[in-house]
């Protein structure tokens, strides 16, 4: 579907393959992302039709590093796209400013998308105040049509002002699907050359530089004010409502349907306008100007950060000989929740106080009943690791070592599936999380204060793909500072969490292609830390393992505890052992351990029998990794090698 | 008596300073562990009640209940405790043991007592790396080598739990006071499980002043030497105040200041210094290096005690008054001294929360005032 022509057929598409298709359509010859929730389809679905498109696709080491990459695409002429996250841009940010400044030639389209509400985030960051702290436009699709549309236009723009444009997703339209109409795809094969020996002023044929900055900060903004002018006449930003709304909602993204969805749930389309902003930095002068001089009171309705209200009322303070005043409604006065998703319901909420519209959703004692009764009749249902997870048994053994040295010793941790050690499902082993790699760098602080008497041992965890990406700069100031940590390092053999993409360690690329894998442990020694290795599924060897590292090495020291994800390819669907537990072994509730195995470790395919009282394996879950059989005091979980 | 459990245990005990590291608690369930000397638990059991809070000797220990339970009185306010006789005791030849550090009645009494029949396993604490840990003997040959004294924490009640665990019935169990306290209490069988058996048949319990922090004394070893070729620790009699140290090819002495430097605030809390509740109590006879004070407290003791005298494995005497007087007041004073920081941390028959120790307040009142005989 992605590379056939299909033009003017309907297909119900993701958000992020939307994009894809846009960007394909475009012509686009480079992409290039680092796996990040919710924009990972977006590299995914180009990686797979790249060996048969002409088109190069890269899961880069960072962020920063795959900004750069797309930019090279667009400096030798080509059409480049770069994919990340919400806080990807806040590592790219570096290059980017410079990026901006220096500009760009082929069209590139930097996509990021963000996580309104943390769903698969540690944080709801915003990128969209980076266009304007960058002084490049912005541009938010409203739907999934707009999503393929936009991302082709966005190609245009950019060559059209010479440099990046941002268009900005949400997880409800990256994730979501809807009936897209495809476009052409006219697949050219351009020649990539890098021209640079122009005069050195000449953005288009000179090197491309920064300085002198003043004269490129002008071009740069001068490349806005253009951007402004064309979008008076966008497609993409719509009013509909009546001429003059009782209330005017201005918003963009998935708001906008969101905003719709209230208006018909309260039957107010004839009172109150929406007006779409499909190109939301710069705003677009007379259109704005037009459209809050025909209301006097005006709902901006966007997430997370109210960064459309904050430039539209300073923009209604310029215009205000014009406009009128104006009574606003958002984020700032409480109207709409400032934290968290965005959705119909709030929306619905604001507009039927502002236009006194009587509206019940769910009655709030329904409400109320409805959480009590979802917390204490309804299964626990927290986060874990899948079974066979490696993490569970690394944290295992890290924890018990951690409490048999009895010195307060504690785990700095970032962002991967073995974040989620800071639930239960990691024995709450995790006590400090933040960015990628920020594990090792708080680590390496924390390795400095013994001359300020502090006296607990200092781990961090990281996994092998944020080893890559930002612990090792960590390592190397941890080691080159003498500072006393280790590191623990979960290899894992892949970038698990965000599903399963290769990373610099793992011998392919982003389309199954082969590549070489660099070795994790040659890069630590070489780094210069002590260095060991463990099998964390043989969890007595392990935990004895990172207790004699932490109570007799000192220094920067690495341990990489190397197994495989569960859902790697090596293992998924294969069991390394059958396992069961032997119910006339099994004390069941009558077992002082008061059930280690399934309260405390907690593995899915170790369930526990209510009707029986006793453990019992779940065949069909149970991945086959035999580490239970090592945690029953009693003995009773067997296992025996699967036999092929 | 109230059983609780390992919530009480960590709050209480773990976590407030009292644990003492005798090691009751560990080996009964995957949750409590000991490494170098101090007690850890992994995860949280969330069990109401436990063998763990059973037998901590930090938790509920009702003096007069345990009293009763091995010498049919409550809980005396004399000095020792209750007990029978007091003698003056050390190795005979029929023992067969080499020389050690003081005068061997423990190791002999533990030989004879194994050779005779009366225990089939002996629960030792030997030395591993510089720390003490439990090990289990069934051989009377493998007694001497975990002979001499340990100065620090070692969780001694581990290695019973473990004999206990294996099967073993008829154990002896050599002691410091709180590790004799916690044998004691599981003795009683306080969570009154069916088909209970008392498991120890003999026990033995250590005059004990302090303890230290094992891995700081481990440490202060270190720094001294190869330890593992330590022979000989010991503090000698006052006025000295030091300790000596002996290894393969050096002596080291330690002045005391420092080494009290490393006593864990839970021995600041202890109210017995001559193992209450043991079968016999031996310590040191302070001025006669060859000889221990033996304390005989129940009628299994004095049996085994005397036939020991007996066969030659023991040679007595009796103690003047003047010998035995030190000893009384030091015990004393201990007791006092414990008892006071406990009731001041509201720690003696307390109702809210945590309690160490329950018993009569007329017995409390009257250790306070002091005024009891010596012997």
């Amino acid at each position: 579907m992605l590379l056939s022509n299909n033009e003017g057929k309907e297909f119900l598409l993701m958000g992020n393959q939307a994009i894809a298709r846009g960007a394909l359509e475009a012509g686009v010859s480079v992409a290039a992302g680092y796996p990040g929730t919710p924009s990972s389809e977006i590299i995914e679905n180009l990686a797979s039709v790249a060996p048969d498109a002409d088109l190069y696709v890269e899961w880069s080491v960072n962020e920063k590093v795959s900004l750069e990459v797309a930019a090279a695409g667009s400096f030798a002429g080509l059409r480049s796209l770069c994919v990340m996250k919400q806080n990807g841009v806040n590592v790219a940010s570096d290059f980017l400013l410079h990026l901006v400044l220096s500009g760009t030639r082929g069209g590139m389209v930097l996509i990021p998308c963000d996580d309104p509400g943390a769903i698969s985030s540690v944080n709801e960051g915003e990128s969209r105040y980076f266009a304007r702290l960058m002084e490049i436009p912005l541009l938010e699709p409203g739907d999934f049509q707009e999503a393929k549309d936009m991302t082709k236009w966005a190609f245009e723009l950019s060559e059209e002002l010479g440099n990046v444009v941002m268009l900005r997703s949400v997880t409800r339209l990256s994730h979501a699907s809807g009936n897209v109409k495809l476009g052409a795809l006219n697949r050219t094969k351009p020649t990539a050359e890098f021209n640079f020996s122009g005069n050195l002023l000449d953005a288009k044929t000179g090197p491309v530089i920064t300085a002198p900055v003043p004269f490129r900060h002008t071009q740069q903004q001068a490349k806005l004010k253009k951007a402004a002018a064309l979008f008076e006449t966008s497609p993409f930003n719509r009013y509909e409502g009546p001429e003059k709304p009782e209330l005017l909602i201005i918003t963009s993204s998935a708001c906008y349907l969101y905003s719709r969805e209230a208006l018909r749930v309260l039957d107010a389309e004839k009172r109150a306008g929406i007006l779409k902003l499909g190109t939301t930095w710069p705003l677009p002068p007379e259109l704005l100007k037009k459209h809050l001089a025909a209301a006097e009171k005006v709902l901006i309705v966007e997430e997370v950060l109210p960064f459309l209200e904050e430039n539209i009322k300073i923009f209604a303070m310029d215009s205000i000989d014009s406009i009128g005043k104006i009574k606003f409604f958002g984020k700032n006065d409480g109207t709409l929740p400032s934290v968290n998703e965005m959705n119909p319901d709030h929306v619905i909420k604001a507009i039927s106080s502002i236009l006194s519209i009587p509206y019940t959703g769910m009655p709030e004692e329904y409400e109320k009943s409805g959480q009590i009764l979802s917390f204490t009749k309804s299964p626990n249902r927290e986060l874990t690791f899948c079974p066979g997870c490696p993490h569970r048994a690394s944290y295992w053994s890290i924890n018990r070592a951690l409490t048999l040295n009895g010195e307060n010793g504690f785990v700095c941790g970032d962002i991967g599936c073995y974040t989620m050690a800071i639930l239960p499902a990691g024995f709450g082993t995790i006590k400090t999380a933040h960015s990628m790699g920020s594990g090792t760098g708080v680590a390496s602080g924390f390795g400095k204060l013994k001359s300020f008497g502090m006296k607990q041992p200092v781990v961090s965890v990281c996994g092998d793909s944020t080893f890559f990406h930002a612990g090792m700069p960590a390592l190397v100031n941890a080691v080159h500072n003498n500072s006393d940590m280790l590191l623990v390092i979960l290899d894992n053999s892949g970038t698990a969490m965000t599903g399963f993409q290769p990373h610099p360690g793992i011998p392919s690329g982003a389309a199954g292609n082969e590549l070489p894998g660099l070795d994790i442990e040659n890069i630590c020694r070489s780094i210069g830390a002590k260095t060991f290795t463990a099998d964390p599924f043989n969890i007595a060897a392990t935990e004895k393992k990172v207790l004699d590292i932490i109570e007799n090495e000192t220094g920067a020291r690495v341990l990489i505890m190397k197994q495989p994800c569960a859902l790697s390819p090596e293992k998924k669907g294969k069991k390394k052992y059958n396992v069961s537990v032997d119910s006339s072994i099994c004390k069941g509730t009558d077992c002082g351990c008061n059930r280690l195995c399934t309260r405390v470790f907690r593995c899915p395919g170790l369930v526990w029998d209510n009707a029986a009282g006793k453990a019992v394996i779940d065949e069909i879950i149970c991945a086959g990794c035999g580490v239970c059989a090592d945690i029953c005091p009693s003995g009773a979980i067997k296992r025996s090698e699967v036999v092929l | 008596m109230q059983v609780k459990g390992s919530k009480e245990i960590r709050a209480g005990v773990l976590d407030s300073g009292l644990c003492t590291g005798c090691g009751a608690c560990v080996s009964l369930c995957p949750y409590y562990a000991t490494h170098k000397g101090k007690t850890v638990m992994h995860f949280s059991c969330t069990r109401d009640e436990g063998r763990c809070h059973a037998h901590c000797p930090r938790a509920e220990v009702n003096l007069d209940r345990i009293s009763t339970q091995i010498f049919g009185e409550e809980y005396s306010a004399e000095p020792f405790g209750s007990y029978i006789s007091i003698y003056a005791a050390r190795a005979g030849d029929k023992a067969g043991l080499g020389s050690f550090q003081t005068a061997g009645t423990v190791s002999a009494l533990m030989k004879f007592s194994m050779e005779k029949g009366y225990i089939d396993s002996a629960v030792l604490t030997k030395n591993d790396k510089g720390f003490g840990v439990p090990v289990i003997i069934d051989d009377p040959s493998g007694i001497e080598k975990a002979s001499g004294s340990r100065y620090s924490v070692s969780p001694t009640v581990k290695g019973v739990n473990e004999a206990i665990i294996s099967g073993r019935r008829k154990i002896g169990a050599v002691s410091t006071p709180c590790q004799t306290l916690a044998v004691a209490q599981l003795r009683g069988n306080p969570l009154k499980q069916e088909n209970f058996t008392d498991p120890i048949a003999f026990s033995i319990g250590l005059f004990c002043t302090w303890a230290l922090t094992a891995s700081d004394f481990t440490a202060l070893l270190k720094s001294m030497g190869d330890i593992s070729t330590i022979r000989r620790l010991d503090i000698p009699p006052p006025p000295a105040s030091v300790m000596e140290i002996e290894t393969g090819n050096k002596s080291y002495i330690i002045p005391l200041d420092d080494i009290r430097k490393l006593i864990p605030e839970a021995c600041s809390y202890c109210h017995d210094m001559t193992a209450e509740f043991a079968d016999i109590s031996v310590g040191v006879y302070e001025g006669k290096t060859k000889q221990n004070i033996a304390i005989i407290r129940t009628e299994k003791g004095r049996k085994i005690f005397e036939e020991a005298v007996t066969a030659g494995y023991l040679v007595t005497e009796k103690i003047p008054e003047e010998a035995i007087a030190p000893l009384a007041a030091a015990s004393m004073n201990k007791k006092k001294r414990g008892l006071a920081k406990l009731a001041e941390a509201d720690l003696i028959n307390s109702e809210a929360g945590h309690t160490v120790i329950r018993l009569e307040k007329s017995t409390l009142d009257s250790i306070f005032k002091g005024g009891a005989s010596c012997c």
